[in-house]
């Protein structure tokens, strides 16, 4: 396996002279997000889900077209089709899996009792992280800019593994392993990127990522305990990871650089909690007027209504309750599309600079298209991934 | 080599394309002939046919499109937007490739077959797959899924079971009688356990469990013997095995709708809920046709096992959804049970004295 080994590859002799940095741009309109995100959406409802394999892809569509990097935009080439092909081919190695495991359990837990569950969770985490880097590898290979594409070679389950013995590591280092994990899994996933002939890799270490996070590592637990401190925590430790992330990313000699302050991400996490919240009062407000309502009509007092038990067995206020609840999950879906994710991405392309982009501007088309079984799985498997 | 900096500001009208092959930017000028021509300085022109090009994604206030018969990934990007619509108006196929009304009407078609495809196998197909699947299941592996839970059961309810030994005598013939004219081999095996809970109910494999709340409740033989014909007729049906492929399958095809909605949970559990129920309360019905069959075998009446149950839940009705529960209403059961009343024309099934015993079979035994 040559490939594992990092081998710098250096861009052609004739280099063009080093440029000042460049910045990122996004170019889209917030009004066009919202509209596109409401009504995928409703869609969603409508088809009991299955809209939201080209829901993500028109949201991918929006935010990469409208990304500019020295003046030009990124395009992505996915679509639809090929996530719900890879959801299916995803369910078809997945069912007789848990089938099996599901009979194999049964014959366990009856000798072993408790622990019959361990392998499972073991089973299903290698799934997620193979997941996650096959996602990770669909998603690039539909990347393009410039008329090139990204690409990735490397083993999902080579990476899976890596994955899990990091994060036993991790589990057992109480989490302060974290920064050394996650730079060990980026090195792995960069070293097997290319941009077109451009070989990418990861410069980021484990100990700078911990020396800018620590005192998050310190105060998770108190903020836990008063629940009110972790969305600062959580924020905080995301501005540190994006901008590590960012500035230790290279293609051949482009270097990417965030300037991402600690408290940069702190006002959109309560944005998006501020929007939830008021969704919430508005569905409660409506949940009481919808009781009042019924109640109204059927004559009864709210003491009897409530006492009886009557409430649990009133179909026109499930019905106005059911509705009400799915309106409900459709708002907040939308907050946090908007909000966490455009809104976010807006953030931090505000931070980034590129250097060396000169590097970038004479790369041969390389690279094959990968299958989205990767996404498959994630969406089966319920883990997100980048 | 025309690289710009920053910005786009040398730029805002050039007309920039990618061949494909290379990331180089070339700034190039349009001409409308047979073909659209693109030329760039130094290079030979290429020549892309007007049908053969198609709308890329891309920002507000540029153009790009991209030709069928060049390489997949060459991009030809115009920000004149007189250029633009003059290329527009030339193309009649352009915007070919993309996702319209007519697409999004097709998923929604075709989203909407496949979520009644999948109702419909909840509501019909998987049914008779666990009738047809659940007798090919062997009789060892369905013990063995008994077995697993039973410890399940003890841990949960407690590990008394009452044996003193007359109450013991009467609890076998009971069950014997009501095991031979259900038609079940010995495989059959019950137990009373001491617990607070009024219940009794059948694992996979034949034990039956019967709680002594219940049998305290219980005023004659009749009674425990309906409610242990009716466990025997969930045994005779494999109802739990039918259950257990029932419900994985529910799980896993509804589990297919919504993905990854946030908040979708509650909808899947509603929706899992409801025809679970629906199948549990089918499963009821016909295991409460066994205790008709049975105690009319016996030359007893069904009726006694419905008023134990009525004392136990009183009226239910008003105070649940009959559509969410996992057991006909009990009124309805009961009426059910008197309608198939009959006048005892056999013996009673336990003496006075057996029924004493067998009411006192949880009485701490002294033991030597």
């Amino acid at each position: 396996m040559n490939d594992l080994n990092f081998v710098p590859l250096h861009p052609t002799p004739m280099q063009p002279p080093p440029l000042p940095p460049v910045s990122a741009m996004f170019t889209g309109k917030r009004g066009d997000f919202v509209r596109l995100t409401a009504r995928g959406a409703a869609l969603e409802l409508v088809t009991a889900g299955f809209y939201r394999f080209w829901l993500a892809t028109d949201i991918r569509r929006h935010l990469w077209s409208n990304t500019e990097v020295a003046g030009d935009a990124a395009e992505y080439t996915g679509r639809g089709k090929e996530l719900l092909i890879g959801f299916l081919l995803a369910m078809a190695i997945l069912v007789p899996i848990y089938l099996t495991y599901f009979l194999v359990t049964i014959e366990v837990e009856r000798r072993f009792k408790a622990f019959a569950t361990l392998p499972l969770i073991f089973a299903f985490y290698a799934f997620g992280q193979f997941a996650i880097y096959r996602a990770r590898r669909y998603r690039l290979t539909r990347t393009v800019w410039r008329g090139v594409r990204f690409w990735m070679d490397g083993s999902g389950w080579a990476y899976a593994w890596r994955a899990m013995l990091w994060g036993l590591f991790v589990l057992v280092t109480l989490g302060l392993a974290l920064p050394w994990r996650e730079a060990a899994l980026e090195r792995y996933k960069m070293r097997h990127s290319y941009y077109g002939d451009l070989q990418g890799s990861f410069e980021g270490r484990g100990w700078e990522f911990f020396k800018q996070g620590w005192w998050l590592w310190l105060l998770t637990p108190f903020a836990l305990y008063f629940t009110i401190g972790a969305p600062f925590v959580y924020a905080g430790f995301k501005a540190v990871e994006w901008r590590w992330w960012l500035s230790g990313i290279r293609f051949g000699e482009v270097r990417p650089e965030s300037t991402m302050s600690r408290g940069a991400l702190i006002g959109l996490y309560w944005t998006a909690i501020g929007w939830i919240a008021l969704l919430g009062v508005i569905f409660l407000a409506y949940l009481g007027l919808s009781v009042a309502l019924v109640v109204g009509a059927s004559g009864m007092t709210f003491r009897d209504f409530f006492q009886t038990k009557a409430f649990a067995s009133n179909i026109p206020l499930l019905v106005l309750a059911g509705a009400g609840y799915l309106a409900f999950v459709l708002g907040i879906n939308l907050v946090m599309r908007v909000v966490l994710m455009r809104d976010l991405w807006l953030k931090v392309l505000g931070t980034v600079r590129v250097h060396n982009i000169g590097a970038a501007a004479n790369v041969t088309a390389k690279g094959e298209l990968a299958s989205a079984l990767g996404e498959g799985f994630a969406d089966g498997l319920d883990v997100a991934g980048f | 080599m025309s690289i710009f900096a920053d910005g786009v500001s040398a730029l805002d009208n050039a007309t920039v394309y990618f061949d494909g092959m290379s990331s180089r930017r070339r700034i190039v000028s349009l001409a409308f002939g047979d073909a659209l021509e693109i030329r760039e300085d130094g290079a030979a022109p290429v020549n892309w046919a007007y049908d053969d090009i198609r709308r890329a994604d891309s920002p507000a206030g540029m153009l790009r499109v991209s030709c069928l018969s060049a390489p997949p990934l060459a991009r030809l990007e115009i920000r004149d937007e007189a250029l633009a619509a003059g290329l527009a108006l030339r193309c009649a196929r352009l915007g070919e490739n993309r996702i319209g009304g007519g697409t999004v009407a097709k998923i929604v078609g075709l989203s909407v077959a496949a979520s009644v495809s999948i109702v419909m196998l909840v509501l019909f197909a998987l049914p008779l797959a666990a009738d047809h699947l659940a007798p090919l299941v062997p009789k060892a592996f369905e013990r063995r899924v008994g077995e697993a839970s039973e410890v399940q059961i003890r841990t949960v309810f407690g590990d008394r079971v009452c044996n003193r030994a007359a109450g013991q005598a009467a609890y076998t013939k009971l069950l014997k009688q009501l095991r031979e004219a259900a038609g079940l081999d010995t495989d059959v095996q019950s137990v009373v356990l001491a617990t607070e809970i009024p219940n009794a109910f059948a694992l996979p494999g034949g034990k039956v469990y019967l709680f002594s709340a219940l049998l305290a409740k219980a005023q004659n033989p009749d009674e425990i013997a309906g409610v242990l014909a009716h466990e025997l007729g969930h045994l005779r049906h494999r109802d739990n095995l039918r259950g257990m492929i029932y419900n994985g399958g529910t799980s896993f095809l509804i589990g297919l709708l919504f993905g990854d909605v946030t908040g979708s949970s509650a909808l899947i559990f509603a929706s899992r809920s409801l025809v679970t129920a629906s199948y549990s309360r089918e499963a009821e019905q016909n295991a409460d046709s066994v205790t008709i069959e049975v105690m009319h075998k016996l030359g007893r009446s069904p009726k006694p096992m419905g008023e134990l149950l009525f004392r136990v839940t009183g009226k239910e009705g008003g105070r649940s959804l009959s559509f969410l529960a996992g057991h006909p209403l009990t009124e309805e059961r009961l009426q059910r049970m008197t309608a198939e009343d009959r006048p005892p024309s056999g013996p009673p099934l336990l003496t006075e004295k057996e029924w004493t015993a067998l009411k006192g079979i949880c009485d701490p035994v002294d033991k030597k």
